[in-house]
């Protein structure tokens, strides 16, 4: 729980920065509730990206959400469509992670997994909609905000399961956004990074199957 | 730089909204405990470490960077490897912001 205070006070520093107010970090966090989204959606701002490229990068982020969904369901057999609804709306990554180990054990339920979640997402909003007003009241220096951001993606990054195919996905995005970048195509070059990493990790376990 | 208008926000906001609640919600009811196809799970598998990748490069390096002498450019550079090590070491977010900003804010105001 600690943990989302200590990284949503910097979340809504930055949200702050480009121009967005507490509503907006309260809906942001309230409907949209994800970590790296909402760092990625200030960045990819600052970095003069088109909102379709924002859109379309954000979102597929997010498709890993689709994993922790799948890994749910049997849990949610059986249990009442509201409240798996509900459930399945709030899992993030921390919370999927705790929930996990619970419901390993036998003895935990959908509607206390619930509870989790809801608990972790109030004090997501509540440390995010302080973040602005701390931000909008000290004016930290930008360049230094961006860093604390880019430091959280670094962190998510070498916190990755080092699979040869993740490594390889990792290296292609580095390289493609580079090449992107010569060529001029700054605003895009996260997401075709991104997809062209993707591609070429799954080409290599294709060819790793058959070989 | 161009602070974000309402207009732009809701666009942005919305869109997101709702793919982040199709992505949540759709596979625990259309799979009904079932695993997903095999190639689409790895393929998301793949997502995190390319996306966090990209976005670290996109903030890290440019064309153009050394252009104007390798230092202050490098600055950021080093940090980076600072924060990464930290990362390894505690597996922490929190941890891996300190040390970002703390490097970074020294680096650059020596």
């Amino acid at each position: 729980m600690l943990g989302y205070v200590a990284i949503g006070i910097p979340c809504g520093i930055l949200e702050d920065s480009i121009g967005l107010n507490a509503l907006q970090a309260f809906l942001l966090s309230v409907l949209f509730y994800s970590g790296a989204g909402q760092f990625m959606i200030p960045n990819m701002w600052l970095a003069g990206g088109p909102i379709a490229s924002i859109i379309a990068s954000v979102s597929l982020v997010n498709t890993r959400q689709m994993l922790y969904s799948a890994a749910f369901a049997p849990a949610c057999k059986g249990v009442k469509k509201r409240l798996s609804f509900l459930f399945a709306a709030s899992v993030t990554d921390e919370s999927y992670g705790v929930n996990v180990q619970k419901f390993s054990t036998g003895e935990w339920s959908v509607d206390r997994a619930t509870m989790v979640n809801l608990f972790s997402q109030s004090s997501w909003t509540l440390s995010n909609v302080v973040g602005v007003l701390v931000g909008n009241a000290i004016g930290v220096p930008l360049a230094i905000a961006a860093f604390a951001m880019t430091s959280i993606f670094i962190c998510l990054l070498v916190t990755q399961k080092w699979t040869p195919e993740n490594a390889l996905a990792a290296l292609v995005a580095i390289v493609g956004v580079f090449a992107c970048k010569m060529i001029g195509w700054s605003g895009p070059a996260i997401l075709i990074g991104a997809v062209l990493g993707v591609c070429a990790a799954l080409a290599f376990s294709w060819a790793k199957g058959r070989g | 730089m161009e602070l974000m208008s309402w207009s732009n926000f809701l666009i942005i906001f919305i869109c997101c909204a709702i793919t982040m609640l199709a992505c949540r919600v759709v596979p625990l009811f259309v799979l009904k405990g079932r695993n997903l196809p095999e190639g689409l799970e790895k393929a998301l598998g793949f997502i995190p470490p390319a996306a966090f990748a990209a976005l670290v490069a996109n903030d890290l390096l440019d064309p153009a960077m050394f252009d104007a002498g390798i230092w202050p450019a490098a600055a950021p550079l080093v940090s980076a490897v600072v924060v990464g090590l930290v990362a390894l070491k505690t597996k922490s977010l929190l941890w891996s912001a300190i040390a970002g900003v703390a490097a970074y804010a020294l680096l650059t105001l020596i």
